[in-house]
């Protein structure tokens, strides 16, 4: 197999490098929130990682998609790991917007709607990834968890449409979502800056499920599937 | 065999053996109950506060028996591996997906009759016949809501040994939308809908049924396949 | 740098970009450690 092109790896540094550019100008160079002063330089992190989650689940349903479809493994190599890269930032950005709550509300939790969302967002791809371990076969392993996916995926709008209507019931504070023009630059830098330390991580995380596969099919070469019965299959 | 045809054989079998094994609807019906007590005992003899929760308790109750009567559903055919007789005849899977889903839909369904008066009672609700229908049906809709991805789950999970955990875990996040819609209907109903709400959350739960129906069925004929 | 209506923000800000920095290098660093683990063992 041949090794990680040159290229994924200037993309890591090159994401690393804008990372760190752009979270010192969001930092340290940006100017102060009129009423939110400081705090408000959380969303130079929060939002990108925010971008980039949901982005990752798009790429996840789109490679589910194509793994259902063609029923080759790269695919489902793909699908394991743009879904485990997007619930470590899908987990992150629960925490920021945690931290973020806690700072302006004084509460940890409040049950903000795209954080309620993405906390059954994270339940929903956890449960996905879950449900690798428990199917030992690999084909199997592979269209379970493109459907699982698709599954997932559709429900996510589902989801927000009816946690917003289940909140506007009571009324309760929303997210600021206006950004002046010379806050935009960290922002983006950020974004793209997540974007390609992801596709980094994914191109790693799939050949590692890659490897893994290929050793599993080594080790077991009497994977015929048993018929039926109660076992792990 | 044409696919209705399939489809009402598989409802009408699914039904014959509920019927047979009436000792599991019963068990699925006391758990309802058992659950609607500790919700209780978690709030307080407090009846305001049951009252105000008490729709979202009742709907608790029949999603956690949903569970339980999904989780059997093909495990009824893991036994004696009836499920490779059902592949071998000529049964097409979309037949035997909506067959299932039916059933279990209508089985989920029997719940509501039995556990919403307890609940009435439990928690001090007066309504009149034409809200306790509007509760049942609305009920109904939330059961077609919930059988669709859960009987596409328990088909992936009925070959697992861990599937009464897999399947929870699978199951309860993807069908908050439903919950929610339900919940907040069955509330509108048993505390009184002012501003005449009720209908838009039926139309939203309805809409939810037809996007899970749709789909789930699409994706069952990837789940079922044997041995490949 | 200028104060807003919230005061002690600083260590929101600062927790907040750990955390992220954290989660990133060590999820990061596993890749990496499991991948070379893997292409050693496939070498065997």
């Amino acid at each position: 197999m041949k090794p990680i092109s040159k290229w994924i790896h200037v993309l890591g540094i090159t994401g690393l490098v804008l990372l760190f550019v752009g979270s010192w100008i969001g930092l340290f160079v940006a100017p102060s929130e009129r009423f939110m002063g400081d705090v408000q330089r959380i969303m130079y992190v929060h939002v990108p990682t925010a971008w980039n989650a949901m982005l990752g689940y798009t790429f996840a349903f789109a490679f589910a998609v194509a793994s259902l479809w063609t029923s080759r493994p790269k695919w489902d190599s793909a699908v394991t790991a743009t879904i485990e890269v997007s619930l470590l930032l899908n987990a992150l950005l629960l925490v920021q917007g945690s931290i973020w709550a806690r700072a302006t509300w004084g509460v940890w939790w409040d049950w903000d709607v795209r954080l309620t969302t993405s906390l059954i967002m994270l339940l929903l791809f956890a449960g996905v990834l879950a449900m690798r371990s428990f199917v030992q076969d690999p084909d199997r392993k592979a269209t379970w968890t493109a459907v699982a996916a698709i599954v997932a995926y559709i429900d996510v709008p589902m989801v927000y449409f009816c946690v917003r209507w289940w909140r506007s019931l009571h009324q309760v504070q929303s997210t600021p979502e206006t950004v002046s023009s010379s806050m935009i630059l960290p922002l983006r830098m950020n974004a793209f800056a997540l974007l390609f330390l992801g596709i980094w991580m994914v191109v790693y995380r799939a050949r590692l499920e890659t490897l893994r596969r290929r050793q599993d099919q080594v080790a077991e070469p009497a994977r015929l599937a048993s018929v039926g019965g109660m076992e792990d299959v | 065999m044409t696919i209705p045809r399939q489809l009402v054989t598989i409802v009408r079998k699914d039904l014959l053996l509920e019927w047979r094994g009436r000792s599991r609807i019963l068990s699925v019906v006391l758990f309802g109950v058992v659950t609607l007590l500790l919700f209780s005992f978690a709030v307080g003899p407090d009846s305001v506060m049951l009252r105000a929760a008490g729709g979202g308790f009742l709907v608790l109750a029949l999603l956690l028996s949903s569970i339980l009567s999904l989780s059997e559903s093909f495990r009824v055919e893991q036994e004696q591996r009836a499920i490779e007789g059902l592949l071998l005849l000529p049964i097409d899977p979309v037949a035997l997906y909506y067959g299932k889903t039916i059933s279990n839909t209508l089985f989920l369904s029997l719940l509501a009759p039995i556990l919403s008066p307890i609940a009435l009672v439990l928690y001090s609700f007066e309504i009149g016949p034409t809200e306790f229908l509007s509760l049942i049906g609305l009920w109904v809709l939330s059961a077609a809501g919930l059988s669709a991805p859960g009987t596409l789950y328990a088909a992936m999970t009925s070959r697992l040994q861990s599937q009464d955990v897999l399947l929870p875990l699978l199951y309860f996040p993807l069908v908050t939308p439903v919950l929610m819609g339900a919940v907040k209907s069955v509330s509108l109903i048993l505390n009184g809908d002012p501003m005449s709400q009720l209908g838009s959350w039926a139309a939203l739960l309805t809409g939810f049924a037809v996007i899970y129906w749709s789909l789930c069925g699409l994706l069952f004929v990837n789940v079922i396949e044997e041995g490949s | 740098m200028s104060e807003g209506v919230i005061i002690g923000g600083w260590n929101y800000v600062i927790a907040a970009y750990s955390i992220t920095a954290t989660g990133l290098i060590l999820y990061a660093w596993s890749l990496v450690a499991r991948y070379r683990r893997s292409t050693r063992d496939n070498e065997d």
